[in-house]
């Protein structure tokens, strides 16, 4: 009875939509519709992420962003790998962001299901997946490369290397406008948060910019932010830095910020639903705002250099059968499965170990930013990340638009050891873990 | 006759029963079955608990103080495994010891939130200090149990068939001395605190001491089950014991009824199934904590004395003296 | 400095008006009908997604949109009242249970009726009021301090002037005793249950525009209120309101200090210190729980 009500009050939103995708919840993990493609076999990749709980917003729409995908895939036939036509199925498991789950989710996906590949978000729910991959050699990706180590052979990172693209922002910010010179950052204490807070205090020193404060930390269970922007701008800074700030808090710091008088530059790491936070503060507030998640239909995506299929129809397809649920999540994952599927097509096979053989062999992969090369031996302990150029977003009349694409190999052969102090103060280097 | 028959086979049946049922299982119905094994200890352990009449909320922190004990025992001092558990089940009673001071001055609902506030302040410190405790991401890589060849037999302990039986051996050891410990004058003891606080007082019991020794009993055996977990899964944090997970050990008591001593077990074994698989099964996602809930709901209001008392009603037997009457309302007692 | 001070102090204002409505209907509920309602921060979340639904997608007017939410929320209350804690009311524990599955469903309802992320609420006012340039107070959170204000008061008087609130206080206090006197339990209880979940939705409903509206969103605010409630004794409604006011200046003025980690450690901490030194909470009486 609640659940009618609610769907009557968001039929604004495309009720077919909302309705569509509840009363199809059923459909993760059942095959997806048969349709009349000329593929003959199917492989089945799992997706071990958290669908309900206080992370789904971390899992459940790159879901949505992969069932496109392999509909788009199947579409068109399906995959030629090793001669044979494959059809993708994605097999999905709820594993809550708890260790237990994911562990006992990756057991069902690889000994019942039988998938090739399993995508994760990683974090907690690696830890408890890890024996598993050990035991298993399955192929796993994370999009947090702080769960890679020496030991995580068969773990890859393909699709962000958070927190380290973030030195971009900062590196093109200090660019563009070299009067400013003193920075805050705050950062929600979890391990999103912590790693972000070194790689931003390193870009900063990096660009010779000045800390005004220690980094301020808050609970993830912050409701209300004006204590948190009283404290950040007591002191004038030019720039407020909020860090990779889960869009919960983006969006109050913000609205907090405006109403409390700041006016100087403000650099996240994303920001999701930014259209949100120009009703709710102004254009005028807003203009100039940096981070470092494009729309994908944006112009500069369509670039020659550009991995991801079509990402202006990608983009209009999500947000018609998921309204206002993008964010960075939805087209990784997405991302990921190309990357993977041009390696099984290389390997001609859809088996894990060929395939990583394949996709790591000459060092370099394809990455939706533009190709990219396996690193990460200096801070995580092997090459499992793959790291290129990253776009810098800015928002410009409403709307963000990508400025630019800059190198993180580069930055990093200049200033690595500066990210290195940073991140050993903050007990993140692959040796200081566990 | 029968009827003694039936008693007299009880326990070799069961016993059969529990080292064939992996067998008959899916692996990830394995994995589910050994999670399941460490959740009944720590249910029955908060039964031991709840028998003096008191309920905590921060009884899973415990079982937490427990798995964090075992596994920076191992990874700091190199202290074997099988050890370093019965060590964090030590370090767990311990804690609970000294939690015992404070929390004891207080009663009913009292110390239903003062233990969450105690539990909380316990899981704020895990957070806060990355060294020992790993901050919000907890410990990884936690030894597991060494494997062991015994003859023809040999444990590979990443099984988790081979590590369901090394936890069913140990849980039913656990279980058998809780056991005891109930029927003893020291558990009778426990029932006159819950039901007769004031006599038992008048009568020369000292109340506190009492209601401090189960919990101290009970946060070891939570500890234990912590530690298990622990060395299984590989990996713990903060999150692994907030409150939501304290929420479904209550709810598993409380659906499965504490009367009896197989009530809190058989709520977890049923609600578990229930979550892991059934609902899994029948391909609720997003609904699945829609429907847990609505069985809650339905089953305290229908079956207020729990799901033991559809056991008791086949049995035909009547509970256990001293173990029955109503829950009482907690306002009263506070 | 002096800027800072004034600026903390009315973040803290208004962190102990929204919060005080909240406890003050746990407080309400625990008093009336002896259970802890889990599910009120739920009640809470219910309010904010009414606002969703009606403001942002109806586009509603917001003052009508808020009324609503009240009726909305104290008609969950009612039902949670007839549903659950009337036949569960020998059963403090079985209630408390039941709330927890309320929690979930209410929880799940929202996730698949709006998504798992989090939900626009279009600003109602962005008018500032300027102090200095560093003192500001947005408009739309002194709405939410003058209604809290408004509404205790209106809740006071209705507790000491009327029928129905001495027939409320009454039951609170001895439910049988009560009984004998001709009070209708049936009846108190429901109109507690109204007026509780209806003050938590109400809060809801005036912060959905300032704060992240998403289905776990209850969750915060509830620990925070539990809090509250012991350190201004349980069952005692200026103690909650009075330790409101408390807990919202040590958590502002320690988060604008220190930082927001060690706020939370020394709430938790001062909640139990108030547990240890005196059980009953700065204002409970030892009778009464």
């Amino acid at each position: 009875m609640i659940a009618k009500f609610f769907q009557k009050g968001v039929s604004r939103r495309k009720f077919l939509g909302t309705t569509a995708s509840a009363a199809g919840l059923g459909l993760v993990g059942s095959t997806l519709p048969k349709r009349a493609f000329a593929a003959d076999k199917t492989v089945k990749v799992g997706f071990l992420a958290p669908l309900t709980g206080p992370v789904a917003a971390w899992g459940k729409p790159g879901l949505d962003g992969c069932e496109i995908w392999a509909e788009w895939v199947n579409d068109a036939g399906g995959l030629e790998i090793g001669g044979e036509t494959y059809a993708v199925e994605f097999v999905g498991y709820d594993n809550e962001y708890d260790p237990a789950k994911a562990r006992a989710g990756a057991t069902k996906l690889i000994r019942e299901d039988g998938v090739k590949f399993i995508m994760m978000l990683g974090g907690d729910t690696w830890a408890g997946v890890e024996r598993v991959a050990d035991q298993t050699g399955m192929l796993f990706s994370t999009l947090l490369p702080s769960d890679l180590g020496p030991e995580t052979t068969t773990l890859i990172a393909p699709a962000e290397v958070h927190p380290v693209y973030n030195v971009t922002g900062v590196e093109w910010m200090a660019e563009q406008h070299p009067d400013l010179k003193t920075a805050v950052i705050c950062a929600q204490d979890d391990a999103l948060g912590l790693p972000s807070v070194a790689t931003y205090l390193a870009a900063f020193e990096a660009a010779g910019i000045e800390m005004q404060q220690e980094p301020l930390l808050f609970d993830p269970a912050t409701t209300d932010f004006a204590p948190v922007v009283t404290k950040l701008i007591s002191d004038n800074p030019d720039i407020v830095c909020l860090d990779t700030c889960y869009a919960d808090y983006v969006h109050p710091i913000v609205e907090q910020l405006f109403q409390q008088g700041y006016e100087g530059q403000i650099i996240s790491c994303t920001a999701d639903f930014y259209d949100q936070m120009v009703e709710k503060t102004s254009k005028e507030f807003m203009e100039g705002f940096i981070f470092q998640f494009p729309d994908f239909d944006d112009p500069e995506l369509n670039k020659d250099f550009i991995n991801f299929k079509d990402p202006n129809k990608f983009f209009e397809v999500y947000n018609e059968r998921h309204p206002g649920e993008w964010g960075a999540v939805s087209w990784e994952y997405a991302s990921i499965m190309d990357l993977w599927a041009a390696a099984a097509q290389k390997a001609g096979s859809v088996e894990p170990d060929a395939v990583l053989e394949a996709m790591t062999a000459d060092g370099s992969g394809k990455h939706a930013f533009g190709d990219a090369d396996w690193w990460g031996e200096d801070l995580f302990g092997i090459d499992h990340a793959l790291v290129g150029n990253w776009p810098v977003v800015r928002i410009e009349d409403g709307k963000a638009r990508i400025m630019a694409y800059k190198s993180i190999p580069e930055w990093y052969d200049k200033h690595g050891e500066l990210l290195k102090k940073h991140m050993a103060d903050f007990g993140q280097m692959w040796n200081q873990r566990g | 006759m029968p009827r003694s028959l039936i008693h007299v086979l009880a326990w070799p049946l069961l016993g059969v029963f529990l080292i064939a049922l992996p067998h008959v299982l899916s692996f990830s119905q394995q994995e589910i079955l050994a999670y399941l094994v460490f959740n009944v200890l720590l249910v029955a352990s908060y039964r031991l608990l709840t028998l003096t009449g008191e309920w905590s909320l921060g009884h899973v922190v415990i079982m937490g103080v427990g798995a964090y004990g075992s596994a920076l025992y191992t990874k700091h001092f190199g202290v074997p495994v099988p050890v370093s558990m019965l060590l964090g089940a030590g370090t767990a009673a311990l804690i609970a010891m000294v939690l015992s001071y404070p929390l004891f001055r207080m009663k009913g609902f009292y110390f239903l939130i003062g233990s969450f506030a105690a539990g909380e302040i316990i899981r704020l410190l895990w957070k806060r200090y990355r060294e020992p405790f790993g901050g919000p991401k907890g410990l990884k890589r936690i030894d597991p149990m060494p494997d062991i060849d015994i003859g023809i037999w040999s444990f590979d302990f990443f099984e988790p068939v081979s590590y369901y039986y090394f936890a069913l051996a140990v849980v039913a050891v656990c279980l058998w001395i809780m056991w005891r410990i109930e029927r003893s004058p020291v558990g009778l003891t426990f029932h006159a605190v819950h039901w007769q606080d004031n006599l038992a007082e008048s009568a020369g019991v000292n109340v506190r001491a009492y209601r401090t020794l189960a919990f101290v009993i009970a946060s070891g055996f939570a500890g234990l089950s912590g530690a298990l977990m622990a060395h299984y899964i590989g990996t713990i944090n903060p999150t692994s014991f907030d409150v939501e997970q304290m929420v479904f050990v209550l709810t598993w008591a409380i659906v499965g009824g504490t009367a009896t001593f197989y009530g809190p077990i058989l709520g977890c074994v049923v609600l578990t199934i229930l979550n892991e698989i059934v609902l899994r099964e029948m391909g609720f996602e997003q609904m699945r904590p829609m429907i847990y809930g609505l069985v809650m709901i339905l089953s305290v209001l229908f079956l207020p004395k729990g799901l033991e008392s559809i056991v008791q009603r086949l049995v035909g037997r009547k509970p256990a003296p001293g173990a029955l009457a109503e829950p009482t309302r907690m306002e009263d007692r506070a | 400095m002096i800027e800072l001070l004034a600026q903390t102090g009315l973040n803290a204002l208004y962190a102990a008006a929204y919060m005080s409505l909240v406890a003050v209907g746990l407080v309400l509920i625990f008093g009336v009908m002896g259970v802890i309602n889990f599910a009120h921060g739920e009640l809470f979340m219910m309010g904010a997604y009414t606002v969703v639904a009606l403001y942002t997608d109806f586009q509603m007017p917001y003052v009508l949109v808020v009324g609503l939410a009240v009726m909305f929320v104290g008609a969950l209350g009612i039902f949670m009242e007839w549903s659950m804690f009337r036949p569960l009311r020998d059963n403090p524990l079985g209630g408390l249970v039941a709330s927890i599955g309320f929690l979930m469903i209410l929880q799940a309802a929202v996730s698949m009726g709006f998504g798992v992320r989090m939900e626009h609420v279009p600003p109602v006012t962005q008018e500032v009021i300027e102090f200095s340039d560093r003192v500001r107070l947005p408009v739309q959170r002194l709405v939410v301090i003058l209604a809290a204000v408004v509404l205790l008061a209106a809740l006071w008087a209705f507790l000491k002037k009327t029928r129905f609130g001495w027939a409320l206080r009454a039951s609170a206090q001895d439910r049988e005793a009560a009984a004998l006197q001709g009070i209708s339990i049936r009846q108190t209880a429901q109109i507690a249950m109204f007026i509780g979940a209806g003050l938590a939705g109400v809060a809801g409903a005036l912060t959905a525009p300032l704060i992240s509206v998403n289905p776990h969103m209850g969750h915060s605010v509830i620990i925070a209120a539990f809090i509250v409630i012991i350190v201004g004794g349980i069952g005692s409604l200026e103690g909650a309101v009075i330790a409101a006011v408390i807990y919202a200046f040590v958590h502002t003025f320690v988060t604008t200090f220190y930082d927001g980690v060690v706020a939370d450690i020394v709430g938790l901490s001062l909640m139990l210190l108030v547990l240890v030194v005196k059980p009953t909470g700065l204002f409970g009486t030892a009778d009464r729980a």
